[in-house]
């Protein structure tokens, strides 16, 4: 939300009145507005937000810079010899945590100056081991972009130091026609050196030698008094964008973290459709089905049976036979329809894994070991991913292995759900190999693969031939 | 014998054909209510020989059925209750049978259409027997340690068991399978020696005895 303000929070020359309509008015107006923000903008919030940045920025700027520069001259200079490594590097790595320092605190000032909160980068990547942990530090991209910032912040704190001096000087002229009346009433004749101006342009300076003069200099003082704030925003606003990119996660990390953001979101609302897809079809399509052969029974049983109904006319007869039929293929439907919406969402998921995976043992024709200890619960697709994925292994057990016994642990600790199906069969399963017979891609180990990488999670296979053949799944409780 | 029947069932089409069928049988249905809290004023009120309970029911469609009929088995154990889901979880199950076996059953809704068989089934829960749908021992069975044990029985003392499981009676078991009453009693004997339980001639325990020992 802080991000929408850069540019457009006051009116600004260009800003509202962009469309033209015919008739004089609308100029009249365009002309008053354009005047009344040029006016006002000095003296707005924002306007002295930007004045204290570029103000408050200019030391931290020469500091950073003289210190980067020194610093990483000095680490980098001992690091070119062994011995000087032992110095060299800790003092590298300090420099870059200092820079990470420095740039946090640009991003604070930025932040309170300016309005504009912008996201710490990603810490280091730990390494493993002594010189994978220093590697990683003097690898890191976000501390090398900090040195960028700090180097390139030295001549935008030059500038900005320039455009708040404008604005000083600005105020400065504007009292020449003050302080003319108090000190240069000297006697006629009286040779005085004319005063210079201070407009601090390269070119048109001028000095002012009478008190006509001094409003002059009073026109040009008030120019510059509504110009400069226009000049400190410029370079605020450059400065902004600096820290926005130097100092902030950088584009590719914040497009992952958007990306991982909405993948999550597509997950979860992937299992919210198919949960409330199965929630509609049982209590619409099912119930339907089961009160259309309820009443199939009914009429059954009025039609009465067939030894009673020896005597019957053959039209009653037959239809007692069509009444059956309807009741025996309704009876069907509904057994189908189940299985069909099992394989949507299992309802049994909405009580929790634990229940579920005894349900999934229990329908196994090889038969399962089960141990759950998942003490906190996963979020809704996990747990689905999770089901399916005990599901689809199980039936591989069946189809497939040969196996006598298999077992299914689930543990959830340390934000990590450990599912594990192992089995006594005769192993050999692969990959790349999918269930075996008659499967098609997607389908299998593949696709139960892919399905746990859409939450960052892992498969991982061991199936030597011979057997045994444990299935190890990873993954994050909460996606 | 008339019973007075409570019907828990969110889906109105379900709830009312229950209804219009029981009252059809001559059976008093004192209430027919949408979800489990209206469900526990009803039983405390009316005191009903039988409850008819759902297990997905709102406000959150999951088990909150199954809950109240667990809480209604412990505090009216009068009250017959059986559990109608379009699912048989065996979890549910086992939750549902560690209160006894005794007045409850658990039933596929499909098994409605067999009118006769699921008023029979609601006759045997009203009077404090048991009704377990088929597929509850068929999964209960599965998820046994003792599968190599019930692998040893002959094909026809598995069902025979299945129907012990189910909650019948002997002269019930000899009509379904279409075999003498003696043939039945020489079966059931048969299964008490290979699986090494007690036998017993009381259907309720006798029930409670097979469960154990597939709950195992």
């Amino acid at each position: 939300m802080a991000s929408t303000t850069p540019m457009t929070g006051t009116p600004s020359p260009s800003s509202p009145p962009r469309r033209r309509r015919p008739g004089g008015g609308d100029a009249v107006a365009t002309v008053a507005a354009v005047a009344r923000a040029a006016v006002e903008t000095p003296f707005t919030r924002r306007a002295w937000g930007e004045f204290a940045y570029c103000l408050a920025g200019f030391p931290l700027g020469v500091a950073g810079f003289a210190g980067t520069v020194v610093l990483l001259a000095l680490g980098a200079g001992l690091s070119l010899t062994m011995a000087g490594m032992v110095l060299g590097v800790p003092l590298l790595i300090g420099v870059l945590a200092l820079v990470r320092g420095l740039g946090a605190l640009h991003r604070r000032l930025a932040a309170a100056l300016l309005g504009e909160r912008v996201a710490a980068p990603p810490r280091p990547r730990p390494g493993r081991g002594l010189t994978g942990r220093l590697g990683a530090r003097l690898r890191d991209r976000a501390s090398w972009r900090a040195v960028a910032y700090l180097l390139v912040k030295l001549p935008v704190g030059i500038l900005g130091l320039y455009s708040v001096a404008l604005w000083g000087g600005g105020l400065v002229n504007m009292t020449y026609v003050l302080w003319w009346a108090g000190f240069r009433h000297h006697p006629p004749g009286t040779h005085l050196r004319p005063v210079p101006v201070l407009t601090l342009l390269p070119m048109g300076s001028f000095q002012v030698a009478t008190f006509a003069g001094t409003f002059a200099a009073f026109a040009v003082g008030a120019a510059t008094v509504l110009l400069a704030p226009w000049l400190v925003r410029a370079v605020a606003a450059a400065d902004l964008r600096l820290v926005r990119g130097l100092l902030g996660p950088g584009a590719l990390a914040e497009r992952v973290r958007a990306l991982e953001e909405t993948r999550a979101l597509a997950v979860d609302d992937a299992a919210a459709t198919l949960r409330r897809l199965e929630r509609d079809l049982h209590d619409g399509t099912q119930a339907r089905l089961i009160a259309l052969a309820m009443n199939l029974g009914l009429a059954s049983e009025k039609l009465g049976d067939g030894d009673a109904g020896a005597g019957q006319p053959p039209e009653v007869a037959r239809a007692r036979e069509l009444v059956a039929s309807a009741h025996q293929t309704a009876t069907e439907a509904i057994a189908e329809l189940r299985d069909l919406a099992r394989g949507i969402h299992p309802p049994v998921l909405d009580t929790g894994l634990a229940d579920a995976l005894a349900t999934l043992a229990a329908r196994s024709a090889v038969p399962v070991r089960l141990s759950v200890e998942i003490p906190r619960r996963p979020t809704a697709a996990i747990e689905t991913i999770a089901y399916f994925c005990a599901a689809e292994l199980l039936a591989n057990v069946t189809r497939h292995s040969g196996a006598r016994h298999a077992s299914v642990d689930a543990a959830g600790h340390d934000g990590v759900l450990r599912l594990r199906v192992s089995d006594d069969g005769r192993g050999g399963a692969r990959l790349d190999t999918g269930t075996g017979a008659g499967s098609g891609s997607g389908s299998g180990l593949r696709g139960l693969a892919q399905r746990v990488r859409t939450v960052d999670g892992s498969l991982m296979i061991s199936s030597p031939p011979g057997g045994p053949t444990v299935v190890s799944v990873e993954l994050p409780l909460h996606a | 014998m008339a019973m007075r029947v409570v019907i828990a069932e969110d889906a109105a089409i379900l709830r009312e054909g229950l209804a219009a069928l029981l009252t059809d049988r001559g059976h008093e249905v004192c209430a027919a209510v949408a979800d489990a809290e209206a469900l526990r004023g009803a039983v405390a009120s009316h005191r009903p020989d039988v409850a008819i309970v759902d297990i997905r029911m709102p406000p959150t469609h999951t088990d909150e059925g199954l809950r109240a009929a667990i809480e209604l088995r412990r505090e009216h154990p009068g009250t017959g209750v059986l559990v109608f889901s379009q699912y048989i979880e065996a979890g549910y199950a086992t939750r549902l049978l560690a209160t006894g076996s005794a007045g409850v059953g658990y039933l596929l809704k499909e098994r409605v259409a067999k009118v006769a068989e699921f008023t029979d089934a609601l006759t045997r829960v009203a009077a404090g027997g048991t009704a377990l749908d088929p597929e509850v021992v068929t999964q209960l069975a599965r998820a046994s340690r003792r599968a190599d044990d019930l692998a040893a029985l002959t094909p026809r003392e598995r069902e025979v068991l299945s129907l012990m499981a189910e909650g019948r009676s002997n002269a019930a078991i000899a009509t379904t399978l279409v075999i003498g009453a003696g043939a039945v009693e020489k079966h059931v004997a048969g299964i008490f020696a290979k699986l090494g339980m007690p036998p017993s001639e009381d259907d309720n325990r006798r029930v409670l005895a097979v469960l154990a020992y597939l709950n195992q």
